[in-house]
């Protein structure tokens, strides 16, 4: 008896002779979607092990249902995580060289999606596994190993290098040679060489990403632009320039892929291949895992990241472009595409001259050119089969038996999601559909696990504006993708107020003797209130956090970074901004839920089983966004 | 022709049903009772919604449904029904049929807005461009709401990205909000059944969801009452307020459009009974209208298939359809229990515990696969003061003093007329009310009117759980933190207690 059903239809999978990994579309045959990971009990490791390695052996394509199912299970026996570890470092090592990619990139789709525990227990072994595969696998696989380690940069859920900075830098230095800069800080202080390979691959991959963004909103026209740019850099990477401007070109692309990933919820980092390539790392931090987070010094830091690196890039521009920067407001160091190229133009680095035309003029060329559309074939084709029916609405023609009806529901869809039963056509567009929807159930689930212990609620319905203007998520097409729209006014509010909440709540505990001294925000100027905590028989200023030795309130504070990293992300002419995919509701620490006043009940009851059903009491100056935090009354009742 | 397996065990009930094409397996349960059903092999639907092989879906809430299979299927049955049994006599060729008319009505309108032409052949002249736009009429138990979930998720499970407005009028049914509610929703995936509570899925919450019908956004006003009879006028106006929002929702999106709307009615459109008659005749003319509707479905009821042929059979397609056999008689009674599942699951959320014998987690409610996760909801409990909230009742004689009532008004108002209702008198009829908590008013004052109110949406809606009168305070049960201060809410007929 399999532990797992529906998985032996996967052990006939045919392996395709070439193009495993490889940009060609997958063979067209199609993969089940991954059966949900039924809640079996598995009280022996060992058994445990046999049957993951049984699963990991099906696992010889680059196939995303496989790999996903993988990763759910490994999510959900986390406390077999060495057992995990063990059987795909096996796996890796004994497959032939053509099979390892596919391990890989589950090692890598569990390191960024569960995070804890799985990236600490990789990371002992990641850096020899990582080199010996390499040294085996052919070209095409090894620019596509290369593609993913680039994104193991920023992959961890702080945005730091998933499995530390020790083993990245040592991966690095080995594929690449030489001192190899670690990330955009550090490219200020950096002198040793850089090889044009690893210029060229980090090129392939932002262009990768754009490509794939293009591919999403084909309108855009400010991603062709980038495409373009990017195109040309490439033709002159090839030919070869001099060091100093590989550093230069280097640090501009890490500075764009770094901060502004593209948007988190768009699944187009997939792209249309039915295959796993392994997610640019913000993909792994929208729905990265709750715990790491709480080990993490409270969310400011993480603000401040963004921040950090539009100075470094300022700097950096200054230091690659000193004929070009004139002025030092931060609007000129907007760490553009164009503004590379445009920067290597003015330093006399690239000479505008017929190189960098001819290779502007081929990168138009390379512009999508429009096919047929497939979506507009499908249509098409949709049309005919039901105008080829002939039936008109009366009473006497509806009431006429006509088989046609399972061929429109049925046969005509002959992809099935096996969680929900929804079908796809088998063609391109459907496929791809498949795909988000797939992503769509992975990401339910995950945020279905991760809530544990927060209540749910009711939505406020959402504004006539919003839903008049059809474009809140659910109009044609797009509502599919993600089960809920985020966008609405009423929702983004809701989140708005708890977020505020939890700010208020955060407090620095008073250093022993100052309980007296008045202090106060540097950004509004007003006195931080202080306040005793009973349980923790401590004196506390609330709404308070603590940076670079200076008290602000958590509110001033987070506002400030907010408008800064929102400043960057703006002049990134990016989508979504990286601060959106990381809450401070996610970041603030358990203490500080614990301390509001509000809150405090909602917390005493950790498990949704408990706060099911139960109302949660709170007085109306609570509800009401938490405006007179910490004032008289309140103050009181705690002390006492 | 059909057998049954039946493989018993003392305490678990569990037995395999196998269907032969075009039946359905037909279930009614009891108060307090749940059944799981699996669909063990072949394929097979639930008023439309396509059933996931292997995995066991559960009802309850006294659920009265069918198991419809097109190409045969066999489905495993754990829980207790009160009533059970197949039948091969289905009204479904027929709503398949129509269904496909619809679709070429959308397909059409669809090569219309992308500028593609249509060979002469390939369809019929007279049926124009236009997107299907139907209007559901039918008496008591003629099962209405489930033919306008077949079409909405025949519909939807086209693959061709049709967004179809369902659109609910029928204020006993409340539809994504509570009872006394009209309102409007994008359907993006099948709606799913599992409980009278949530007949026609849920509005969003902010739990994660796997079927985007259980997280609708609907447009909603609120009526307040169930029946139509007690303020025609208010559901004329709030009918055409529906229409008029749905039409500029449309004028923005092109492609949207095509897909069309279904309107679902109440029965007393359909009631013959003289008293009502003028009223009844007045609604369906409302909604024709309002919602520019071009095909009137009949389902089962000759005599008002013939009236509508006489008065709109001229301008639109109107067609009488059989009903199902499966309908099943409601009384009064358990409408009334079904206004307090819905209620209780606009607040609470509802979770239901799987029939004995069926291992406990695997299952599916409504669609969604971890409903001890997500479908749990936590309302909140708020205390206000009686001027935090202005609290308005619709065109009725109220217990309100004269100084609230507008000046050189009398007692007898008129039906549309907004009147202040006074929380600190007895028998403001506020303790235990549902109240809607409308829309803010225009920012603009000078955009603003006397009877704005009657046409903002409602945002949500609140009961009231404790009136302190000596301290002007009431207790609110509210479906998600927001505040409450300074906002207009509408009371009406419906009461809840917990």
């Amino acid at each position: 008896m399999s532990l797992y059903p529906q998985t032996t239809t996967y052990t006939q999978m045919p392996y395709p002779a070439q193009g495993y990994g490889a940009a060609v579309p997958p063979q067209p045959s199609y993969y089940p979607p991954p059966p949900a990971p039924q809640p079996v009990f598995h009280l022996d490791p060992n058994m445990f092990r046999r049957d993951y390695m049984t699963r990991l052996a099906n696992l010889t394509v680059n196939s995303r249902p496989i790999i996903q199912t993988l990763s759910l299970i490994a999510q959900d026996y986390s406390r077999y995580a060495d057992v995990v570890v063990q059987c795909i470092e096996q796996h890796i090592r004994r497959v032939p060289p053509w099979m390892k990619l596919p391990s890989f990139y589950l090692l890598d789709a569990i390191s960024k999606n569960v995070y804890d525990p799985y990236a600490r227990h990789f990371t002992p072994i990641v850096v020899r596994l990582f080199l010996d595969t390499y040294e085996v696998v052919d070209q095409q696989t090894r620019s596509k190993m290369e593609e993913m380690l680039l994104t193991w940069r920023t992959a961890s859920p702080t945005g730091r290098e998933l499995f530390g900075v020790v083993s990245q830098l040592a991966i690095e230095r080995h594929i690449w040679g030489g001192d190899s800069t670690q990330n955009a800080q550090s490219g200020s202080r950096d002198s040793g060489s850089i090889s044009q390979a690893q210029v060229l691959s980090e090129l392939e991959f932002v262009l990768g990403q754009k490509e794939r963004l293009l591919l999403s909103s084909p309108h855009d026209d400010l991603t062709k632009h980038h495409i373009g740019i990017l195109q040309q850099l490439r033709g002159m990477v090839q030919v070869g320039v001099p060091q100093r401007d590989l550093q230069a070109i280097l640090t501009q692309l890490r500075a764009l892929t770094t901060p502004s990933p593209p948007p988190a919820p768009a699944p187009q980092p997939y792209g249309a291949l039915p295959s796993y390539s392994p997610p640019p790392s913000i993909t792994g931090r929208v729905i990265a895992p709750q715990p790491p987070y709480q080990s993490q010094p409270a969310y400011p830091v993480n603000y401040e990241q963004p921040k950090q690196e539009a100075m470094d890039i300022s700097r950096f521009l200054h230091a690659a472009a000193p004929v070009a920067s004139t002025s030092t407001t931060p609007s000129v160091s907007m760490p553009d595409i164009s503004g590379i190229f445009s920067a290597l133009l003015k330093a006399g680095v690239v000479s505008a001259s017929s190189t960098s035309t001819g290779a502007g003029a081929s990168s138009k060329h390379e512009e999508p050119n429009e096919p047929a559309d497939p979506e507009r074939q499908a249509r098409r084709a949709y049309r005919k089969l039901i105008l080829s029916t002939k039936i008109k609405l009366t009473s006497s023609d509806v009431t006429r038996q006509r088989p046609r009806i399972t061929d429109i529901l049925y046969d005509r869809l002959p992809t099935q999601c096996k969680q929900c039963g929804y079908r796809f056509s088998d063609n391109s567009v459907g496929k791809k559909l498949f795909e988000e929807h797939l992503d769509m159930h992975f990401r339910q689930n995950r945020k279905a696990t991760q809530a544990v212990g927060r209540g749910h609620s009711r939505s406020w319905f959402v504004s006539l504006e919003d839903w008049v203007s059809a474009d809140s998520g659910d109009s044609k097409g797009k509502g599919r993708a993600d089960g809920r729209t985020v966008s609405s006014k009423a929702v983004a509010a809701e989140e708005a107020a708890k977020r505020e909440a939890e700010l208020r709540a955060m407090f620095v505990v008073v250093p022993p003797g100052d309980e007296a001294k008045a202090i106060s925000c540097p950004i509004c100027k007003e006195p931080l209130k202080s306040e005793f905590l009973e349980d923790d028989e401590e004196w506390v200023w609330r709404n308070a956090v603590k940076k670079d030795d200076r008290i602000y309130h958590a509110t001033c504070h987070a506002e400030a970074i907010a408008s800064k990293s929102n400043l960057a992300v703006r002049l990134l002419g990016e989508g979504t901004s990286r601060s959106r995919s990381k809450t401070p509701e996610k970041a603030t620490p358990p203490r500080a839920h614990a301390t509001s006043n509000g809150e405090l009940r909602q917390s005493e009851t950790p498990t949704p089983s408990k706060l099911a059903g139960m109302k949660r009491k709170a007085e109306d100056d609570h509800a009401t966004a938490v405006k007179h935090e910490g004032d008289g009354p309140q103050a009181k009742r705690v002390a006492t | 022709m059909m057998t049954m397996d039946t493989s018993e065990n003392v305490s678990v009930h569990t037995r395999q049903w196998t269907l032969q094409p075009e039946s359905e397996y037909r279930f009614e349960l009891d108060p307090n009772t749940t059944l799981a059903i699996k669909l063990v092999s072949g394929h097979a639907e639930i008023f439309g919604a396509e059933l996931a092989e292997g995995k066991a879906y559960i009802f309850g809430q006294e659920c009265k449904a069918a198991v419809f299979t097109w190409q045969g299927c066999t489905i495993e049955v754990t829980g207790h029904p009160s009533v059970e049994y197949l039948s091969d006599e289905t009204p479904m060729s027929i709503y398949a049929n129509v269904h496909l008319a619809l679709e070429q009505m959308r397909v059409r309108a669809l090569a219309a807005v992308d500028g593609s032409p249509i060979p002469e052949d390939e369809g019929d002249d007279a049926i124009g461009i236009d997107p299907p736009r139907v209007l559901v009429l039918g008496p008591e138990n003629s099962g209405k709401t489930s033919v306008c979930k077949i079409l909405t998720n025949y519909a939807v499970r086209a693959g061709q990205d049709w967004v179809p407005i369902y659109v609910n009028v029928d204020p006993s049914e409340g539809g994504w909000a509570v009872p006394g509610a009209v309102s409007a929703a994008p359907i993006t995936a099948p709606i799913q059944t599992s409980t009278p509570a949530a007949t026609l899925g849920s509005a969003a919450t902010s739990a994660p969801n796997h079927v985007s019908s259980n997280a609708l956004l609907p447009l909603s006003y609120w009526y307040g009452h169930a029946e139509m009879r007690r303020n025609p006028l208010l559901m004329d106006r709030l009918i055409r307020n529906l229409g008029e929002n749905i039409r500029d929702r449309y004028e923005n999106d092109a492609e949207g459009r095509c897909a069309g709307l279904i309107v679902d009615t109440p029965s007393s459109f359909a009631a013959s009974s003289s008293s009502s008659n003028d009223h009844r005749l007045t609604m369906i003319k409302a909604c024709v209208d309002a919602f520019q509707i071009n095909v009137i479905l009949v389902v089962g009821h000759e005599k008002l298939n013939v009236e509508m042929q006489r008065t709109y059979g001229n301008r639109m397609a109107v067609l009488k359809i059989a009903k199902s056999g499966g309908v099943v008689e409601l009384d009064a009674a358990y409408r009334e229990r079904v206004h307090k599942y819905q209620l209780h699951t606009y607040f609470y959320g509802h979770v239901m515990q799987p029939p004995p014998g069926l291992p406990s987690k695997a299952y599916v409610q409504g669609g969604e696969q971890t409903p001890d996760q997500t479908m749990h909801l936590s309302p909140l409990s708020a205390s206000v003061n009686f001027g935090d909230i202005v609290i308005y009742r619709i065109g009725e004689e109220t217990m309100a003093p004269s100084s609230a009532l507008p000046i050189g008004a009398a007692r007898v108002v008129s039906e549309m007329q907004p009147l202040v209702v006074e929380p600190a008198i007895g028998g403001s009829g506020l303790y235990n009310a549902i109240l809607a908590i409308l829309a803010p008013p225009n920012p603009d004052e000078s955009e603003r009117y006397d009877e704005e109110i009657l046409d903002l949406p409602a945002v949500g809606f609140v009961a009231i759980t404790a009136l302190d009168i000596p301290n002007r305070r009431m207790t609110v049960l509210s479906p998600s933190p927001g505040s409450l201060i300074g906002r207009t809410a509408i009371v009406g007929s419906f009461e809840w207690q917990e």
